[in-house]
């Protein structure tokens, strides 16, 4: 047996670096007509009702189908966002709302049809928010909040029409029908598909669409890429036209240099995930385009669970809400890109408004931390755990070494602990972290719906543990309130409440820096702060 | 009883996967019960949409099957693997069975790719350095190997990435197995290389192989330093040795005696030391998978660890298992081959 001989081995070596160098890169004659978005995380399912479904599975499944309406957009300091406050058809042609509230009617559009040619009707769109409300899916816990529980509550009125009914008049009924989960699936191909155990075809649904959206799927290979096609009869978007690009390319690539590298070489067209010291850098070469918008439903939080000694102790929060760098934390973690929640003026130590979040007066103030910790009775400081999560390491690792360097100034001595996902996300749910770093996001920013939600109860977004009957109760009687003007009272209660008590401190809201292509129009952020391929063009 | 050469190898290597089957078990067992008792609970961590509570938590739990006894579950888990069911990952979606299948030909392409590199660089370089021990070419080998095996394979990579893709723009976008405009030939093997040449596409098959160049570098370039010292040292005996000097004696050719008569006989610990790598490289390679987006079975079985989803990493370790066993058995018949004397009990 002859071994290889050098002559060959080099020779091998030498043609394969040559060829590397002498073949040119291979370009597709559609380039134009697609868009390759790049991104970390992946799409897991099509289907974005089934638990466990990752945020790009929502963004997917809002080009694949329709809902019945849709968010509007608005100028936000110049940048396009969704807006709460305007709803516009999507299916539904037009709608109206009964004087009492307690009725909506949709009037769905006659020429809407799923992507296999059949006509959208009433009795799909039935179909689709029983299952919502009545199936083991996410769409449950969502529509709860718009007062949307049970089946009786949508009704055929005839092909075109159906009618919703409520018990109470929700201001977010309507809202939560634009949301990801009540989509309209063709209901004559799922039921085919549907079995005895699973009469939702849960099972089905989640490797197949079956809707009448702007996009259909071409390939889909979960954890790597999705390509999705154009649907040439979808004209919900600009009246009589389709979406513009002609193909999308949603591909999972982890590793975030690597995606910074791939848009500023123009190989990749979009991407929402980069490390903020690169967006900074690509902003700083001025060859694409950055649109950082901050994410005004989500907020990052220092949290202390308020059950837990000593941050039981209302003056202990406080101390730890003066003893905080806010903007050091800021301009490490996030290079200040973000709106700051701190550092706000109150001129009669009242909140200007009752919006939530919103910006609190603190700042750094060793003296007044130091005297609240005499307040407290542990003038000689304590000992504790600060945590976050591996996947926010970016952010948090140095955000937790300047609060264990300021907090040693004032006798709190920190330990850093660094936990992966699924153990913190299990220890936040099993309320054991005393003292730790995270952040929340809603679909559906109102002041009570965040009250509700992330101050009361004892499910896991209540991250301070929380449990004060008043702010609880102003928070519920809010949410049915239809006047503005006691609405706004209600919220500045509570605003005056959240400083007072400091379950919590409201750190930043964190920009979403979407880089793209100079020729890439109309990025648009987005509830579900993804890209809606939608809304998306070349120039 | 006489066997034929053949035929021994064979018995010996059918033995040999017989005793390593209690083996597998005990991994088996161990992967699921180090599983469950890892802090992290997989069904809080996916029920993380805006307003998932109580209810949905159940829910997965249930659908994972985590709402039974720790012995229950054991007994479905070995059930269904008995039954060629590896179960369901959460991450994915899919049945674990599917995605491995899917993974693992990236992952044996990019490694047999890196370790064919890393052979062909490693085994003249070994030679070359035990020709001329103390020589400015043995300095220079050692000094290549120190910096082979002191940067990280993940640096190795991006920078790589960076100079043949950024900077010249030689190389195709760091993005997977196959560029994403490229359409894929006939699914055969999994082997994208072999895949394309069966469909007859060379344009394809040579998109697939500049793809794989730069990950498959940046992997060899840490292993090249173990195989290149261990063949340098056992060059070095073989060479001391009284055939070479024999066969030095009676004037064969210098290609004779050092290819032939030393290389052959020096050959067996640089095999055994290519199956170690060969597995490590397989399940360690991670990094390497995650720089380039290659959608291979380790960075598949790092992303379910970090969300404790645990079919992907009771599957991923019992395929690792498998491997292992099966590296040895091949590198027991190289054995076999190299050197007849040779055999195993």
């Amino acid at each position: 047996m002859r071994f290889v001989s050098f002559r060959l081995a080099t020779s091998v070596l030498a043609t394969t670096a040559l060829l590397l160098i002498a073949a040119a890169p291979s370009q597709a004659q559609t380039r134009a007509e697609t868009l390759r978005y790049v991104t970390g995380a992946s799409v897991n399912t099509l289907d974005p009702n089934i638990p466990g479904s990752t945020r790009e599975s929502f963004a997917l499944s809002m080009s694949t189908y329709d809902r019945l309406v849709a968010f509007g957009r608005k100028q936000l300091n110049g940048k396009w966002v969704f807006d709460l406050d305007t709803i516009t058809g999507e299916l539904a042609e037009s709608y109206d709302v009964s004087p009492d509230g307690l009725k909506i009617t949709f009037r769905l559009r006659k020429d809407a049809k799923f992507q296999d040619g059949s006509p959208v009707t009433a009795e799909d769109v039935k179909w689709s928010l029983d299952r919502c409300v009545t199936a083991p899916i996410l769409g449950k816990a969502q529509l709860l909040t718009g007062s949307l529980t049970s089946a009786d509550q949508f009704k055929v009125i005839d092909p075109l029409t159906i009618e919703v009914t409520l018990p109470k008049p929700d201001k977010l009924a309507l809202p939560n029908l634009a949301t990801v989960y009540p989509m309209i699936i063709n209901s004559k191909v799922a039921k085919e598909h549907a079995t005895a155990d699973d009469p939702w075809a849960t099972a089905w649904l989640k490797e197949h669409t079956a809707g009448s959206g702007a996009y259909a799927v071409e390939s889909f290979k979960p954890g790597e890429q999705v390509i999705i096609k154009r649907n040439e009869a979808w004209n919900r978007g600009s009246p009589g036209k389709p979406a513009f690009f002609k193909r999308v390319i949603i591909q999972s690539v982890p590793e975030p240099a690597t995606r910074a590298n791939l848009v500023e070489r123009g190989d990749a067209d979009l991407v929402l995930d980069l490390q903020a010291s690169d967006v900074q850098s690509l902003e700083a070469k001025g060859k694409l385009k950055v649109i950082s918008t901050p994410q005004y439903n989500a907020i990052t939080y220092v949290s202390m669970n308020n059950q837990i000694p000593p941050f039981d102790n209302v003056n202990v929060r406080r101390a730890i809400a003066y003893a905080l760098p806010y903007e050091d934390m800021f301009k490490a973690a996030l290079f200040g890109r973000g709106s700051p929640l701190f550092g706000a003026t109150w001129a009669d130590g009242k909140p200007a408004n009752g919006i939530y979040p919103f910006q609190q007066p603190l700042k750094l103030d060793l003296d007044k931390a130091r005297e609240y910790l005499k307040a407290a009775g542990l003038p000689e400081g304590f000992s504790t755990t600060f945590s976050f999560n591996v996947g926010q390491a970016a952010t948090a690792e140095p955000m937790a070494a300047l609060v264990k360097e300021s907090l040693a100034k004032i006798g709190i001595k920190v330990d850093i602990q660094k936990l992966p996902d699924a153990q913190m996300s299990t220890q936040i749910n099993e309320k054991k972290l005393p003292f730790f770093t995270e952040g929340i996001v809603a679909w559906l920013p109102s002041t009570d719906y965040f009250y509700r939600n992330f101050y009361t109860g004892s499910q896991r977004w209540n991250y301070s543990s929380i449990n004060n009957p008043d702010l609880a109760a102003i928070a519920q009687e809010a949410r049915f309130e239809p006047d503005k003007t006691k609405y706004e009272e209600a919220g500045r209660k509570l605003n005056a409440m959240h400083f007072d008590l400091m379950p919590q401190i409201m750190l930043w809201q964190p920009n979403q820096d979407a880089v793209m292509a100079p020729s890439i129009e109309g990025y648009t952020y987005e509830f579900h702060r993804q890209v809606d391929y939608r809304d998306i063009s070349r120039k | 009883m006489v066997t034929t050469g053949l035929g021994a190898t064979m018995v010996r290597a059918g033995r040999r996967l017989l005793s390593s089957l209690p083996a597998l078990f005990g991994v088996l067992v161990f992967t699921f019960l180090l599983m469950r008792v890892l802090p992290g609970d997989p069904a809080v961590f996916f029920a993380s949409g805006p307003n998932a509570g109580k209810e949905e938590i159940e829910q997965i739990r249930k659908q994972m099957g985590l709402d039974k006894s720790v012995p229950e579950q054991l007994v479905f888990y070995l059930s269904d693997i008995g039954r060629g069911n590896l179960g369901r990952s959460m991450m994915t979606g899919q049945p674990v069975l599917k995605d491995l299948r899917e993974r693992l030909p990236a992952s044996l392409e990019l490694t047999f790719a890196a370790l064919l590199i890393a052979l062909i660089a490693a085994v003249p370089l070994g030679v070359l350095a035990a020709l001329r021990p103390g020589s400015i070419i043995d300095h220079g080998v050692r000094l290549f190997c120190a910096l082979g095996v002191c940067v990280p394979t993940f640096v190795s990579g991006l920078l790589l990435i960076y100079v043949f893709y950024y900077l010249f723009g030689l190389a195709p976008d760091p993005t997977g197995r196959i560029d994403v405009f490229t359409s894929l030939p006939p699914q055969r093997t999994g082997f994208l290389s072999i895949d394309f040449l069966l469909a007859g596409d060379f344009e394809g098959w040579w998109a697939a192989c500049r793809q794989l160049i730069l990950p498959a570098v940046s992997m060899a370039l840490f292993v090249i330093a173990p195989l290149a010292r261990i063949t340098r040292a056992s060059m070095l005996v073989s060479l001391g040795s009284d055939f070479v000097r024999t066969a030095r004696s009676v004037g064969l050719s210098w290609r004779k005696v050092v290819v032939t008569y030393a290389l052959r006989n020096a050959i067996l610990p640089v095999i055994t030391i290519a199956g170690i790598v060969f597995s490590t490289m397989l399940g360690a390679n991670v990094l390497v998978e995650k720089v380039f987006s290659w959608p291979g079975v380790a960075s598949y079985a790092l992303d379910a660890l970090l969300s404790s989803d645990y079919a992907p990493v009771q599957g991923f370790v019992l395929l690792m298992a498998s491997l292992f066993v099966l590296v040895n058995l091949v590198v027991d018949i190289c054995y076999g081959i190299a050197d007849p004397r040779v055999s195993i009990e």
